[in-house]
């Protein structure tokens, strides 16, 4: 039966523009501007859900964003609130958190053994023994609240920008939208920032005059380049007025989060209207004064047709005009400003049905409107650290005082006519203004790119604003009877009497124990009520119960919103696209995009010993080092000797953080007097360059060294393979390549295949005969095209990260962070001629030289599986034979193409790391083999005849 | 409306020179700001570091005298150029970094680095015949990854 | 997010910045007991209070500097360098 008021009732629904959508899948219709719910209730449709714990029918209690009971399914989306989420056209809504459907809820016999379920249930019931906790989860997970989340829904899209406002408001009621007129009006970018879906706050729900002045506040707030941000949340105030707003009404994308650096921060939250607690306060049929004048007067919508009006307050006694207007006969109103009151409700599951007073005397009704008093939603105050004080005569908290940055105003700091309120708000955006202007010029004069400021320096405005009268309001928080406090948690306040029964006596606790306030909305209905309770349950006063403190966000905010778009940078040379081109098969590591392979690694290998192979190495982290001291900076980092480097010479080192660890290694060129270049690990680079940075300014500032990073200007190329020699020597005339003049570790500069200022240095991570050559970026992919077209007779191919890593695994050269981890000293390495305990001084000298002198630490050892056809996993457990003591680890394993077989590095313990003692390995099958430890690291050529050739 | 354009060609210098040095003196400006002079752009981008962008890039930095502690990088190939012009330039990078790019922090001339998308850049406002504008300039490995997420940011412009 | 202001760039956010922690005095590596480099390594004061701390400019102008913070209140003490805009300080910024 439909409950849609005539026009002129509902303002904000549009009768032309009806709306299709199903409900648990019958065929519905509302209207443009409909919420959900408001189309609902319109429908007939009086039962939106059931409640989390007792499964008991709930409806509207509010109609508004903090609706606790109206969560709902729309399509593959769970927990909609449906008194706020607006009607679109094609939506699927369906109830959740019932089983097996809405009207017969199995669950539903929870209620019925409700005096189990009390708080702390299932924390003292399912604690124990732990090893059933398995076997409860998936009991309770049938239980829990929350609706369908489906896997295959596609990635939503999220958007995130960051904004510098000189104000930022929160809150589009009269106090709000007036303060972010008047700011805009003395110059200042204004954001306004409203939670619900239009500008005007309690004005869009009161009398005729009400909604003319929001309308006309509204426009005027528009004309002043106000940037209003409606059915958007202010979730959170950080530090130096950081603001995250979370915008829900940005095109094309399903939430956007804005990050605010807001000179002033106005709060005009306005006050949220507390339910009352009493015996059946969750019936439907329940609800706030203002959920009954928002459903009749901006939704069209009959909440009932005979109501009783409990009222302390104006917003009760304009409730009862609104529904008189909507056509429903007043039972009763019941003044508590003249001592009345009420003490239960009952009816059927699904509706109120009468209503007991205080004097005993019952009332039939299908209605019951409550207006005992309001919450002030201090939440971004607290977060500024406004810590706020109970005045009991007015029955409400109010800001104790925030920080000079953060203003509040309206009904959060007093009591007004609609004139008072705006009167208010226009000197608080006053206020935000002068103070913004000054923070904004001082932060102007402060940074460097900014413009001059012109004028003279300005004055910080006191805070002269004329305050806001308290009016009296009954202090009505509970009736002599039990009822729910925390609607969404299904907390009762009987549960807060037995739980500070038994013991629990601060309300942050209480909170944590029973989850009141804890649900979807964050206390703003419940909070106060919770504390009322707790006072009552202790004999203590409201103030001195004190509140809890809210703590981000305001009002729940989705993950995606939080992560935003989604930026990854990745980072590829200029040769990747032929590398993908020519079959390369793509492999992330760290930033870099890189080819893993070309198709058979192991052929790549093969081809590479026998006769040449190319590969791109350009992620190695590349560092041009200018500057008379560069050699007294690369012996304070590199753990060897570095003074006597000769120009032409290239030199490897090891570096280690100041707790000995390992941080990086690789090899280091001088190019000419003062100039150098410095190779670092790939992932090592921009950490490499940051510490570099760090020592020459923060503990040798007088040394002369420039640093700039390079990695990407130079494109490296590594030819490897006994015909290296010939081919690069196709390519230049430049460089003489006669091992006479150009040895094993040493660079030279050239020409290289045309291109001049190429870099070439002889190393030999592969264990071949190698050259590594450094192109300047724009002519790479010409030289690369080049050496595999000149070597084509030669038998180059290109070949990838995985052949690198087998021949260099061949080679037992370790790798940085595989090899290592955050706990090997440099000891660790074996590489002890490299650590040169007689210099002055390097970062990690002193913890390595201990470890050394204690002799106490692992050791990179190679081994080799007996069994040559297993390859244990990597990091599979080294243990002392037939026990479980670990002694060791596998590093890195692979099958050597070369040696046909497979080959390790490990690290074990110094009792385990002799030439020829059997290891034993647990695989991750739990199967056991054994290893002998090797000679030498290198599996393959241990002289290194092969890269001095 | 938003243009965005790679600038693969642009020469591209860096010169250190500390505070005294000849070609500290030469170069000149206050930090943060920027200047073109003929067709190179010449930008303080850090207190002991400037910028030479365009085609006397190369030039102007072969001229410097290098006394002192001083020297220069040739960085074109490791840098790339992004330029964004429009109206709304401002607001797509704004969707992507935290600076404040308004007139009054951020006017035309300046310059800073700050992190865009996830990738350090060094931006210089450099307004093209009275339209906003901005050049990027980022390390070149990234700008595949760059140019994706700054037209999708621009999108909705 | 708190608003650091470098001596350099002026107020910055701190996510653009790197955080390095206590400052602290490194010892002599070549005199310095286990005891003393350990201290160095791994004690930091952690006071309720006034704490000089290194922060370093890694997006901006990449410059290491020193600034006292009030681990309580949040405060900032403005680092001034001689020859350069007097920064304001923290408290100003607010």
């Amino acid at each position: 039966m439909s409950q849609r008021l005539p026009a002129p009732l509902g303002d904000v629904i549009d009768r032309s523009s009806a709306i299709s959508f199903t409900w648990n899948g019958t065929k519905l219709q509302g209207f443009e501007g409909d919420t959900i719910a408001s189309a609902l209730l319109a429908n007939g449709e009086h039962i939106l859900g059931r409640s989390m714990k007792y499964h008991r029918p709930r409806s509207v209690l509010t109609a508004d964003f903090w609706d606790p009971n109206t969560t709902v399914q729309v399509d593959d989306e769970p927990n909609v609130r449906a008194s706020h989420r607006k009607l679109a056209d094609g939506m699927a809504v369906s109830a959740q958190n019932v089983w097996p459907s809405l009207k017969f809820d199995v669950k539903a016999a929870n209620g019925l053994v409700g005096r189990f379920l009390t708080a702390g249930f299932y924390y003292k019931t399912f604690m124990k023994p732990a090893k059933l906790w398995p076997a409860y989860e998936h009991v309770l997970a049938k239980f829990a609240p929350g609706g369908a989340v489906d896997l295959n829904t596609p990635h939503g899209r999220y958007d995130k920008r960051y904004a510098h406002p000189d104000v930022v408001v929160a809150g589009g009621g009269p106090s709000g939208m007036a303060a972010a007129l008047a700011a805009a009006a003395a110059g200042s970018s204004v954001i306004l920032v409203e939670h619900e879906h239009q500008l005007g706050g309690y004005l869009l729900w009161g009398s005729d005059d009400d909604r003319t002045a929001a309308t006309g506040l509204a426009a005027a707030c528009a004309a002043a380049g106000v940037e209003i941000l409606t059915n958007s949340t202010v979730a959170g105030r950080y530090e130096d007025n950081w603001i995250s707003i979370s915008q829900r009404s940005h095109p094309g994308v399903i939430e956007r989060l804005i990050k605010a650096r807001a000179k002033t921060l106005v709060v005009a939250a306005g006050t949220i209207e507390r339910p009352y607690v009493f015996q059946g306060n969750d019936l439907p049929g329940v609800m706030t004064s203002g959920a009954a004048q928002r459903l009749i007067r901006m939704y069209g919508v009959k909440p009932g047709t005979r109501a009783v009006v409990f009222t302390a307050n104006e917003s009760g006694d304009s409730a009862v005009e609104a529904l008189q207007s909507a056509g429903i006969s007043i039972a009763r109103v019941v003044d508590a400003r003249s001592g009345e009151g009420i003490t239960s409700a009952s009816g059927s599951k699904s509706r109120v049905k009468r209503v007991t007073l205080s004097d005993g005397t019952t009332v039939e009704c299908d209605l019951l409107v409550t207006a005992v008093g309001w919450t002030t939603p201090t939440s971004l105050l607290n977060m500024a650290g406004d810590r706020p004080v109970y005045d009991a005569d007015a029955a409400r908290f109010f800001p104790a005082g925030p920080p000079d940055n953060v203003l509040a105003t309206g009904g959060m700091v007093g009591d007004g006519s609609r004139d008072e309120l705006i009167a208010h708000g226009q000197a608080t955006g006053e206020l935000a203004a002068g103070r913004a202007a000054v923070v904004r010029q001082r932060i102007q004069a402060a940074t460097a790119r900014a413009a001059a400021v012109d004028g003279p320096e300005l004055d910080y405005p006191a805070d002269e604003r004329t305050p806001l009268d308290r009016v009296r309001h009954p202090e009505l928080y509970r009736s002599t009877t039990h009822g729910i406090v925390d609607y969404s948690e299904d907390v009762s306040s009987k549960d807060l009497f037995s739980a500070a029964g038994e013991g629990f006596d601060s309300v942050e606790l209480i909170k944590r124990f029973t989850t009141a306030t804890m649900g979807p909305s964050q206390g703003k209905l419940e909070t106060v009520n919770t504390v009322a309770v707790l006072a009552e349950a202790r004999n203590e006063t409201i103030a001195e119960v004190g509140t809890t403190v809210w703590r981000p966000p305001y009002a729940p905010i989705s993950l995606g919103a939080l992560a935003g778009r989604i930026n990854e940078p990745t980072r590829i040379s200029v040769l990747q696209p032929w590398h993908e081109a020519n079959g390369a098969t793509p492999i992330l590591a760290g930033q870099w995009v890189r080819p893993e392979h070309y198709g058979d690694p192991a052929a790549e290998v093969r081809n590479t010993r026998t006769n040449v192979g190319v590969i791109d190495v350009t992620p190695l982290g590349k560092l041009d080092l200018q500057g008379p001291d560069v050699p007294k900076l690369l012996s304070l980092l590199y753990t060897n000797k570095w003074m006597a480097l000769p120009i032409g010479g290239v030199r490897y080192g090891l570096m280690c953080a100041e707790d000995g660890v390992v941080l990086d290694d690789g090899v280091t060129a001088r190019l000419g007097e003062e100039h150098y270049l410095m190779t670092t690990t790939s992932s090592g680079a921009a950490k490499i360059w940051n510490w570099i940075e760090m020592w020459l300014q923060t503990e040798h500032p007088d040394w002369q060294v420039h640093v700039t990073p390079v990695t990407t200007g130079l494109t490296s190329i590594n030819i490897a393979g006994p015909n290296s020699r010939e081919l690069l020597g196709r390519l230049t005339d430049d460089i003489d390549l006669d091992p006479d003049a150009f040895p094993y570790m040493n660079v030279r500069r050239g020409a290289i295949a045309g291109v001049e200022n190429c870099i070439a240095w002889r190393i030999g991570f592969t264990g071949e005969l190698s050259y590594e050559i450094h192109v300047p970026s724009g002519h790479a992919v010409h030289v690369w095209e080049q050496l595999l077209e000149q070597g084509a007779d030669l038998g180059v191919k290109a070949f990838g990260l995985e052949a690198q890593r087998i021949m260099r695994l061949e080679k037992g050269h370790f790798i940085v962070g595989q090899d290592t981890d955050g706990l090997s000293k440099a000891p660790v390495t074996g590489l002890n001629p490299l650590l040169k305990l007689d210099k002055d001084d390097w970062a990690g000298m002193p913890e390595v030289a201990w470890t050394m002198e204690s002799g106490d630490h692992p050791v990179i050892v190679a081994c080799q599986p007996d069994n040559g056809s297993v390859i244990p996993e990597e990091a599979a457990q080294i243990l002392r034979a037939g026990t479980t003591e670990i002694v060791g680890r596998i590093t890195s394993s692979r099958m050597s193409p070369t040696l046909n077989r497979s080959i390790c590095l490990a690290q074990v313990t110094k009792e385990f790391a002799d030439p020829g003692t059997s290891l034993e390995v647990l695989l991750i099958s739990g199967e056991r083999i054994t290893a002998t430890v090797q000679e030498h690291h290198a599996h393959f050529d241990p002289e290194g005849a092969r890269l001095r050739g | 409306m938003v243009e965005i354009t790679q600038l693969d060609s642009m020469p591209k210098a860096s010169v250190r020179a500390a505070d005294g040095t000849a070609a500290a003196a030469a170069l000149g400006l206050d930090f943060g700001s920027s200047e073109q002079r003929d067709d190179t752009l010449v930008v303080r981008i850090r207190p002991d570091e400037w910028y030479l962008l365009g085609d006397g890039a190369p030039a102007m930095a072969a001229g410097l005298d290098l006394s002192g502690f001083a020297s220069t990088v040739d960085t074109s190939h490791s840098r790339t150029a992004v330029r964004i012009t429009g109206d709304r330039a401002a607001d797509t990078l704004a969707k992507l970094g935290s600076a404040d790019f308004s007139d009054h922090m951020t006017p035309n001339g300046a310059s800073m680095g700050i992190g865009i998308a996830g990738v350090t850049c060094d931006i210089v406002r450099d307004d093209q015949h009275g339209v906003r504008s901005y050049l990027l300039l980022l390390d070149g490995s990234f700008v595949t990854y760059f140019l994706g997420v700054l037209h999708d940011a621009a999108s909705e412009f | 997010m708190l608003l650091v202001p470098c001596p350099h760039c002026g107020p910055m956010n701190a996510g653009d910045l790197t955080y390095n922690g206590e400052s602290h005095r490194r010892p002599d590596p070549k005199t310095c007991t286990p005891e003393e480099w350990r201290t160095y390594l791994y004690l930091r004061e952690n006071p309720s209070g006034w704490l000089l701390e290194n922060w370093y400019c890694s997006s901006g102008c990449r410059k290491h500097f020193k600034i006292e913070r009030h681990t309580f209140t949040g405060e900032l003490r403005a680092p001034v360098l001689p020859g350069r805009k007097p920064g304001a300080t923290q408290g100003d910024m607010k």
